[in-house]
């Protein structure tokens, strides 16, 4: 007999004592685990665990592009592969790129370009391949927050790196970063991301219902934590020397 | 077939002087502060410049760093010596090239950057050289591409590179041309300094130690060639440590008590 899963949504979205589902508050984040350099033969890469999301990412580049119609020949061009594995969500994902993955592959490009000099290799291309190994809910800022960290691995120059974060409205309540779950079942969703050197959105997308008073006050329940996030981000960054020089008690001169 | 024998007897031997600049990580004025891309390394920019690796923002109030690596203060410019990077070449560069494509015009060469390298056969004779005897026939590798063979390594001087067009390379030079024996790895192009050391010290100790032969180049590719496979495993090792550990402090010091302990370990002499 096949077993029959069929989608159904708890009616509530915080439990008695006022909190989520998972045990949060409302304005807390999951657990994250960032680590740099993972991929050996890759130009540049990271690895984050963020809740139940597990997501790699490579960069490559500057380097030829194919096919070569799409160079540009003033600018450099950055392309990014997004892909889900097959194993990633609870039905098996096919495995052809399809409508969702273009499109966020396209939002993460765009939101990363802003921090590039493209202008400075024409005719060349960057590429991140992001691959998600298991799925739950806001992979999308996920996975710019780790193509962030992969480029800044790779070496490349860059004015700043990049912060995402989902903030939506589950049950009439603003919540920071929504699980799967929260994100099918609650009202409204937007993942937003913010460029850090001149502290502007880089990405916003929205839907759901909501009101103007309650979306200026989801934006300042972002910021807040994408600060959390970045702080994260920039230690991930640094452990990696940071742990060789304290080993040979180099991390002071003089 | 005589002109290639010449080239086998020059030995190639790295002169830091012409070849490099100082070792940047080991200097008084580089910190061990690591900065990462964006992050604010003064807000004094009445008294200081943005160097290499740095830029102003926006409004010229802060500068940042663009690169994750050390910072360092120069008289009035502020620098980030970057530890993770690509190679772009320029002019002069001393490079090891590898030949992956031949046409009857041009030479296609690997040169670890995000550009191919071309060798054209005129760059490969030397201009003006005189014909063996009086009315002897004209030098053959002058105007075909049968000099060299596709999989060949070259060690090579850039002649010409910009950001637009295919840097040019030339094979004709001191030091220049096919190397036939030894091996060649690759490290982190940035690293490269660190590997010749302040005023060339750390390769001369490399070479004493382990009787070999390096030639290391800007391009993240070193040749070397040891006495025997254990001294060159050693050697490969030592380079691979001192990649690791290239923004620490006291790093030639360390490598040579490094190299001498292997050594009793591994039984050599």
């Amino acid at each position: 007999m096949p077993l029959v899963i069929k989608d159904e949504y708890p009616e509530k979205l915080f439990r008695d004592d006022g909190k989520r589902l998972d045990g949060r508050e409302k304005d807390e984040l999951r657990p994250i685990k960032m680590e740099v350099g993972v991929l050996p033969n890759a130009d540049g890469s990271a690895y984050l665990e963020w809740g139940n999301n597990k997501i790699y990412a490579a960069v490559y580049g500057p380097r030829e592009v194919h096919p070569h119609h799409l160079s540009k020949p003033d600018r450099g061009i950055l392309r990014v592969f997004y892909r889900m594995a097959t194993f990633s969500v609870f039905e098996r994902k096919r495995p052809a790129p399809g409508r969702r993955e273009k499109e966020i592959s396209m939002i993460i490009s765009d939101c990363l370009k802003p921090v590039l000099f493209l202008e400075l290799y024409p005719g060349t291309a960057f590429e991140i391949y992001i691959n998600v190994l298991d799925a739950d809910g806001g992979t999308r800022c996920a996975c710019t927050t780790v193509a962030a960290l992969a480029l800044a691995d790779a070496g490349i120059p860059m004015r700043s790196l990049v912060t995402a974060v989902a903030v939506g409205k589950i049950d009439g309540e603003l919540v920071t970063d929504l699980s799967g779950i929260e994100d099918k079942a609650g009202e409204a969703d937007l993942p937003c991301a913010i460029t850090w050197f001149n502290e502007e959105l880089s990405l916003l997308q929205f839907d759901g219902n909501t009101n103007l008073e309650e979306f200026s006050k989801s934006l300042s329940l972002a910021k807040d934590a994408m600060h959390k996030i970045y702080e994260i981000q920039l230690d991930a960054l640094k452990k990696k020397y940071i742990e060789i020089q304290e080993e040979f008690n180099g991390g002071e001169k003089n | 077939m005589e002109d290639e024998k010449e080239e086998i007897n020059e030995n190639p031997t790295t002169d830091a002087s012409d070849d490099v600049d100082v070792d940047e990580f080991e200097d008084e004025e580089t910190s061990r502060n690591l900065v990462v891309p964006g992050e604010i390394l003064t807000e004094d920019t009445k008294n200081f410049l943005p160097g290499r690796g740095t830029i102003f923002n926006k409004d010229r109030t802060k500068i940042i760093s663009l690169n994750i690596g050390l910072k360092q203060v120069r008289r009035n410019y502020i620098n980030v010596i970057p530890l993770r990077g690509f190679y772009t070449p320029r002019p002069g560069d001393k490079i090891i090239a590898l030949v992956t494509d031949k046409n009857p015009v041009k030479y296609i060469c690997d040169i670890n950057s995000k550009d191919k390298g071309i060798l054209k056969p005129k760059n490969t004779v030397a201009r003006g050289k005189p014909r063996r005897y009086r009315g002897g026939p004209p030098d053959r590798h002058d105007n075909n591409t049968d000099k060299y063979k596709i999989g060949d390594i070259l060690i090579v001087k850039v002649l010409s590179a910009d950001r637009l067009n295919k840097p040019e390379l030339t094979t004709v030079g001191k030091y220049l041309g096919k190397r036939r024996d030894g091996l060649v790895i690759t490290i982190d192009t940035p690293k490269i300094p660190r590997v010749i050391g302040r005023a060339g010290s750390m390769i001369k100790m490399l070479k004493n130690l382990t009787k070999s032969n390096i030639f290391v180049t800007q391009n993240g590719r070193i040749w070397l060639k040891g006495e025997d496979i254990a001294h060159e495993r050693l050697l490969i090792d030592a380079i691979r440590k001192i990649e690791k550990e290239a923004h620490t402090v006291g790093l030639t010091d360390r490598m040579s008590i490094y190299i001498e302990n292997e050594k009793k370990i591994r039984g050599m002499n």
